[in-house]
């Protein structure tokens, strides 16, 4: 049996990318024999989103509040589970990620080798040229550094959003899901669990519009809180 | 410690007090939340009517003078206030998070089920 799979895209203020963004995965049902549901989370935009949304009839959800990535996901796995999604997948609105890895992010799942996927620009076998800056990249092997210290699994692209978990991840996270930084957060956490977190290699591009949700003047601190929350997670027994 | 100091913490705990049975009068806070204020205001009578209740603590801690410690217990009862309300401040947010989160589901579902 075909396993029913949600694409969560979250977005806040995407009006330049997210029709096309939607485009590309009509295009992948057109194509393929597994059929995607996407779903947005509008996080309370300010700009012309919510009306491309309407107008081009995309499945949505608008928050009636910003409430940051992490709340607008979880919103996402909240839909996910009340309508019985089997797989779950994060995927980015701007352009950033690409719809045709799919499959490769929902193998090792269906596979039952897997029970989250993380679809990384850094492991053997991507061919993503954007690989993010210099700053950021050291920031990200540090991070993953901390995550193999308390999980002793090593992980590359820890802060991918392009992810992808199976149902008994669902119900967790549509329960409880990290509100700011949540990528490294809710993997350390997973790991933790005992649950299996594997690496795809995918391409990923520049964004196409929008504004990271990461402003370089609050990287350090991005970096402390990320930190401290896999040190809290980490030195705590389950 | 001199009668003045003593006499102004007597009143200040006074008016602390009367404070918090207003705002509890008022309903604008629940009993749990007030507990560590009357907390304070214990200890803030205590050293006005029987300064030397705490003697023993002022030489086993070698406080050079009473009201030394006076700062010092307030300044960690506040960070136990501090603390106590940025834990409630967190869950509040928690439960705001998950309002806006189903509210924004529920209403989304009336929108699609009346354009049908």
């Amino acid at each position: 049996m075909e396993e029913k799979v949600l694409i969560i895209i979250p977005a806040y203020n995407e009006e330049e990318s997210i029709l096309n963004t939607y485009k590309t995965i009509l295009e992948y049902n057109q194509t393929h024999t597994r059929q995607l549901s996407t779903i947005v989370i509008n996080d309370g935009s300010k700009d012309k989103t919510e009306q491309i949304l309407i107008e081009n009839k995309i499945p949505h959800i608008q928050l009636i509040h910003n409430l940051g990535i992490g709340g607008a996901v979880q919103t996402g796995y909240k839909y996910a589970y009340e309508n019985d999604f089997d797989i779950a997948i994060q995927f980015d609105g701007d352009g950033q990620h690409d719809i045709t890895f799919v499959d490769a992010l929902v193998a090792p799942i269906e596979n039952g080798n897997a029970n989250m996927t993380i679809g990384s620009r850094f492991v053997e076998g991507s061919t993503s040229e954007f690989k993010s800056t210099k700053a950021r990249q050291m920031g990200i092997r540090m991070i993953s550094g901390f995550i193999k210290f308390f999980t002793k699994v090593k992980l590359y692209d820890v802060t991918s959003g392009f992810r992808a978990i199976d149902k008994s991840l669902i119900k967790e996270f549509s329960m409880n899901y990290p509100t700011e930084y949540p990528e490294p957060i809710s993997t350390t956490r997973v790991l933790k669990h005992g649950k299996k977190v594997a690496e795809v290699p995918v391409k990923m591009n520049e964004r196409q519009g929008g504004t990271s949700s990461i402003h370089s003047w609050k990287n350090a601190y991005y970096m402390i809180n990320v930190l401290m929350s896999i040190i809290n997670i980490g030195i705590w027994r389950d | 410690m001199p009668f003045n100091l003593r006499f102004a913490i007597f009143i200040v705990a006074c008016v602390l007090a009367f404070t918090v049975m207003r705002i509890l009068h008022k309903d604008m806070i629940p009993v749990k939340y007030s507990l560590l204020w009357w907390i304070a205001i214990i200890i803030l009578v205590v050293l006005a009517l029987w300064p030397d209740f705490f003697l023993f603590f002022v030489n086993l801690l070698r406080f050079q003078t009473t009201s030394n410690m006076v700062i010092g217990v307030f300044i960690v009862i506040l960070i136990f206030i501090t603390m106590s309300l940025t834990v409630i401040v967190s869950s509040q947010k928690n439960k705001i998070n998950l309002l806006i989160q189903e509210v924004s589901m529920l209403k989304q579902e009336i929108k699609d089920k009346s354009n049908d």
